[in-house]
């Protein structure tokens, strides 16, 4: 069995009086990478911003590389610096270039010489097809453009796992494709990832699993050909049955 | 020029006694116009400077999980200071202000406590005040999707403010910081109450033997009017500046 690189366990959130998350628990192994699906409100981003502490749980735990997040005593911010994160908006830091953008944190947190972090960036930003790009200010740049530098920026951390949230949800659709390409790269890197998406074939064909959430808790987990081939939950059907008459029109 | 002015024209002779008070007490009025302008600038940039430590100390946020007691009453403590200094120096008048600090800290006989460096205090304290309402709502207007992309990265809620929030919140903020320059160009002129050799004062000088009051503050409001006529100017230059950027943000 393949080590697990994080594990969730138990974990509930609330906002407000809503009960986001009912006591989720899902195991993510090193190199693996596991779609998370469902409708609006299910509470799969909700999920994915659980696991880098951006929503904090109000119960459960969370363990990233046996250090479990929720103990006060965990080192935060240390372990963010292994969790890459790509979020539906972009998010990137609007008063600097591409390349700015990319070695920021490497030069402030992974404390690396300038000369380095520039180099390791401008590897990322080829890889993600945006070296062109690295002097431009990022205001200037299209959506895929932006979340491609995005995903440079995380990478440039060299992080352990990559969350992905709904990373194509704000692009035209004629940018969804560059994005999702540059994913399913990585995806054969051997990059672990968890992604929140939509994008129901990306989810077949990069997934090794397929999770899928509603109301708060993991209905039914399994491999892409048994999660929308063959569903067993009710619900799970109606899903994709909702999913398909809606693409397809 | 000069020896034409020298004496005292009649007092229905406006423009001749504009020119003979100009001739007479120039070195009065550039006096003045020197302090004014010192204490706009050292009570814009210094009270720059000090409403950054207010905003930090208004916007940390208690962990309920991590913080340790004694940051927690750390950062309570910073917040209730900032709240009440803000309420407080935008909540009284600036006359007042440079009363009870000129006459609270002259009984100390300090020899160094002098109108001026008051003044330059008061201003300095007052502007802090202001700007930092300026910077919450420049930081406010920056989306919080900056403050999540820094922590993802690994970095603290205090060094994304420093590297990611602030310089954004501040560039946006430039017009309006300039707006309080030219408000301290004005309103420093009652700091003339404690002494202080501002333009205002100045102009009273230059009066008080003459008792032309009329045609001599229509000088200082002439002088007042072109320092903030061009530093106008210069703001709703920032001012376009940035919103062009603005609108190719948005291209």
């Amino acid at each position: 069995m393949s080590k697990h690189i994080l594990e969730i366990r138990n974990v509930h959130k609330h906002f407000g009086s809503q009960l986001v998350l009912n006591g989720v628990d899902l195991d993510v192994s090193e190199k693996e990478v596991v779609t998370i699906i469902g409708s609006s409100g299910s509470g799969k981003t909700t999920l994915l911003r659980c696991i880098n502490l951006l929503n904090e749980p109000d119960d459960g735990h969370i363990y990233f590389m046996g250090s479990d997040l929720m103990d006060p005593k965990t080192d935060l911010e240390k372990l963010r610096m292994h969790i890459g994160m790509v979020f539906q908006s972009f998010n990137l830091f609007n008063n600097k270039t591409a390349l700015q953008n990319c070695i920021l944190g490497p030069m402030k947190l992974l404390k690396q010489s300038k000369e380095e972090a520039t180099e390791n960036a401008m590897r990322y930003l080829t890889k993600v097809g945006m070296q062109n790009f690295a002097h431009q200010q990022v205001t200037r740049l299209s959506g895929g453009q932006k979340q491609r530098v995005a995903i440079a920026r995380a990478l440039a951390m060299n992080p352990t796992i990559m969350l992905f949230d709904e990373p194509t949800s704000a692009l035209d659709p004629e940018m969804v494709g560059e994005v999702l390409s540059v994913m399913k790269d990585l995806a054969k890197e051997g990059m672990t990832m968890v992604i929140v998406t939509h994008e129901m074939g990306f989810a077949e064909e990069v997934s090794d699993r397929i999770v899928f959430m509603d109301q708060g808790v993991i209905a039914e987990m399994g491999t892409p050909q048994e999660i929308l081939k063959n569903p067993k939950e009710e619900r799970t059907k109606a899903f994709l049955k909702r999913y398909r008459s809606n693409t397809l029109i | 020029m000069m020896i034409l002015s020298m004496t005292l024209p009649p007092k229905d002779a406006f423009f001749e006694t504009i020119i003979y008070l100009i001739n007479t007490y120039a070195s009065f009025f550039i006096r003045g116009i020197y302090i004014t302008l010192l204490l706009s600038v050292v009570g814009t940039l210094g009270g720059f400077i000090l409403s950054l430590f207010l905003t930090i100390l208004r916007t940390s946020e208690i962990d309920q999980r991590r913080d340790q007691g004694w940051v927690r009453v750390l950062k309570h403590t910073g917040r209730i200071f900032s709240h009440v200094y803000i309420t407080v120096f935008r909540g009284t008048p600036m006359i007042v202000q440079a009363m009870i600090f000129y006459y609270g800290i002259s009984p100390l006989r300090l020899s160094w406590w002098t109108p001026l460096i008051a003044g330059l205090t008061v201003v300095t304290l007052n502007t802090t005040a202001y700007i930092a309402e300026v910077l919450r709502s420049g930081i406010n207007g920056i989306d919080k999707g900056q403050m999540e992309a820094a922590r993802s990265l690994g970095f603290s809620r205090s060094e994304a403010m420093f590297l990611i929030i602030l310089p954004q919140a501040i560039k946006n903020s430039l017009p309006a910081i300039g707006n309080e320059f030219i408000v301290n160009l004005k309103d420093t002129a009652v700091l003339s109450v404690i002494g202080v050799f501002d333009l205002f004062r100045a102009t009273q000088s230059s009066t008080s033997s003459n008792f032309r009051i009329v045609e001599g503050f229509f000088i200082a409001a002439l002088i007042y009017l072109f320092l903030t006529f061009i530093t106008g100017k210069l703001v709703n230059g920032l001012e376009k500046m940035s919103s062009k950027e603005k609108v190719n943000q948005h291209v």
